[in-house]
């Protein structure tokens, strides 16, 4: 993989002090001890997260949400910023695409660049934009994809795109005529 | 650029309206909502440089200032209330905008005092005309009332406060959204409570936008030791230190005047600096390192700068 310009640098999850409250976002079940620099014992903390099993919510610590699923946390989260006063500090904590969709929700909303702090955490798998039929694709975990919509062979590019919340995906055939480079698993 | 004075109005027996048409061209540069102008202003002896913000966003045919005369005015205010006459030329420069209407923002909040209210003329016909959301919350003494009651367009969104007391600063911004700008203008002590209180409740830096031209007031005077021009001056109780090194020959960088922009900083050597201006961040004012010339003072009889 090579170091690509369009590619954010991510930081450890850390409560900043400034805020009023705090709301923590994440499309894991839970968040990886590694990625939490501070300890979260402050108070005014929400947590929110995507339970894709439907598994018993009373082991949650009080002040968090479960949700059925990434689109309806997002749905959820738009609500919540539009009504939600000033001095709250929005984190998001998981995969790529996650963080951005949270991060363009969070813009529309109009929070600024210093009250959303994004955290890479889980898998590495790649939402990919296949740039063919402007279709997505989800948990793309190789270098070549196949798009689900229009069956393009898929070379996922190491441009990540912040407004689409994507990968680049580019037709293989396209770029390297009758040559398709090996499959490998590289985000696993 | 050389400006005529062209009409001047007493908005109160402190406050002036003052008009100012082009000498030779048929127009000045566009200012945008929230520009400055500087005026140079006779004096005996010397010449005063005052930063005073464009009024009214009408633009290129004329330019609309409103001045107050500072108490212990250092000349300039003064010479425009005693002195000052419809005919007469003035060196103006500018204008320069350091507190421009934030694109990004859904909805402006615009919070002034006194004689803060003057970016804020400017501001309202271009959210007005931009349908955009905003609120304007302007503080003056109750006596003052009815001179600025005249400058406000009558809106649901535009209220006037007779003592700063009237105003709920708490209640007012703990009530706004995620998607709100915060526009401070006014003295200083309502600029420093205004936005003591904003970063309290968790107010973003970058969605607070501050400006106050009321910093350079004079003081007490002072040496200034200036290490690499190898000089000693005194800065006298009614001149900034900036005007001093002017004075001495030297051209220091300098823009607003104000105390906001930041062109103006030097390092500190030796001494005090009293600070006075709204460019520095908390750490570097008690840090001591730098001073803005412009606005701030000396602490200690003697100062020493890296100039
Ligand atoms: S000249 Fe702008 S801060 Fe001093």
């Amino acid at each position: 993989m090579g170091l690509n310009k369009s590619r954010p640098i991510y930081e450890k999850l850390r409560i900043d002090p400034q805020g009023r409250a705090h709301l923590i976002v994440t499309d894991l079940e839970a968040l990886p001890q590694d990625t939490i620099e501070a300890n979260l014992a402050l108070s005014n903390i929400e947590i929110w997260v995507v339970a894709r099993i439907a598994r018993g919510i009373a082991a949650s610590p009080s002040g968090s949400r479960a949700f059925r699923s990434v689109a309806d946390l997002l749905s959820h989260l738009s609500f919540h910023l539009a009504r939600e006063p000033v001095g709250l500090r929005l984190y998001a904590a998981g995969t790529e695409a996650f963080l951005w969709d949270v991060a363009n929700t969070a813009r529309a909303a109009g929070l600024g660049k210093d009250e959303i702090f994004l955290t890479q955490a889980g898998s590495l798998r790649r939402r990919v934009y296949c740039t063919h039929c402007k279709s997505m694709n989800e948990d793309a975990v190789a270098n070549i994809a196949t798009c689900r919509a229009c069956g393009a062979r898929l070379f996922v590019r190491d441009h990540f795109s912040r407004r689409l919340a994507a990968f680049m995906g580019v037709m293989v055939d396209a770029e390297v005529p009758n040559e398709i480079p090996e499959i490998e698993v590289i985000y696993p | 650029m050389k400006a005529r004075i062209q009409n001047i109005r007493s908005l109160s027996a402190t406050i002036k309206h003052i008009t100012l048409a082009p000498d030779a061209e048929d127009s000045f540069p566009a200012g945008a909502a929230g520009a400055f102008i500087l005026l140079e202003i006779p004096g005996p002896g010397r010449v005063w440089k005052n930063a005073y913000s464009l009024v009214s966003g009408a633009g290129r045919r004329q330019y609309e200032i409103i001045v107050r005369r500072v108490a212990q005015s250092r000349g300039g205010s003064a010479w425009l209330h005693d002195h000052a006459e419809p005919g007469q030329l003035l060196e103006i420069s500018g204008p320069a905008n350091l507190f421009p209407i934030a694109r990004a923002a859904q909805k402006h909040l615009l919070l002034s005092a006194g004689i803060g209210i003057t970016p804020f003329l400017s501001y309202l016909p271009v959210l007005q005309r931009q349908n955009a959301a905003f609120e304007l919350h302007h503080c003056c003494k109750l006596d003052e009332q009815e001179v600025f009651r005249p400058l406000l367009p009558k809106a649901p969104n535009i209220t006037l406060h007779g003592s700063r007391n009237s105003l709920d600063l708490m209640t007012l911004l703990s009530a706004q959204k995620l998607n709100t700008h915060l526009y401070v203008c006014g003295p200083e002590a309502f600029m420093d409570v205004t936005i003591a209180a904003a970063k309290r409740i968790g107010w973003p830096d970058a969605k607070i936008h501050e400006e106050s031209f009321g910093g350079a007031t004079g003081g007490a005077s002072f040496i200034v030791k200036l290490a690499r021009s190898a000089m000693e001056l005194h800065v006298a109780e009614d001149q900034t230190l900036l005007e001093a090194l002017e004075d001495a020959g030297l051209a220091p960088p300098r823009m607003c005047r104000g105390g906001a922009c930041g062109v103006c900083e030097l390092p500190v050597l030796g001494g005090l600096p009293d600070h006075h201006d709204h460019y520095l961040s908390a750490a570097a004012r008690a840090a001591g390192k730098s001073i803005m010339t412009c606005v701030s003072r000396a602490k200690t009889p003697e100062l020493v700068l890296d100039f």
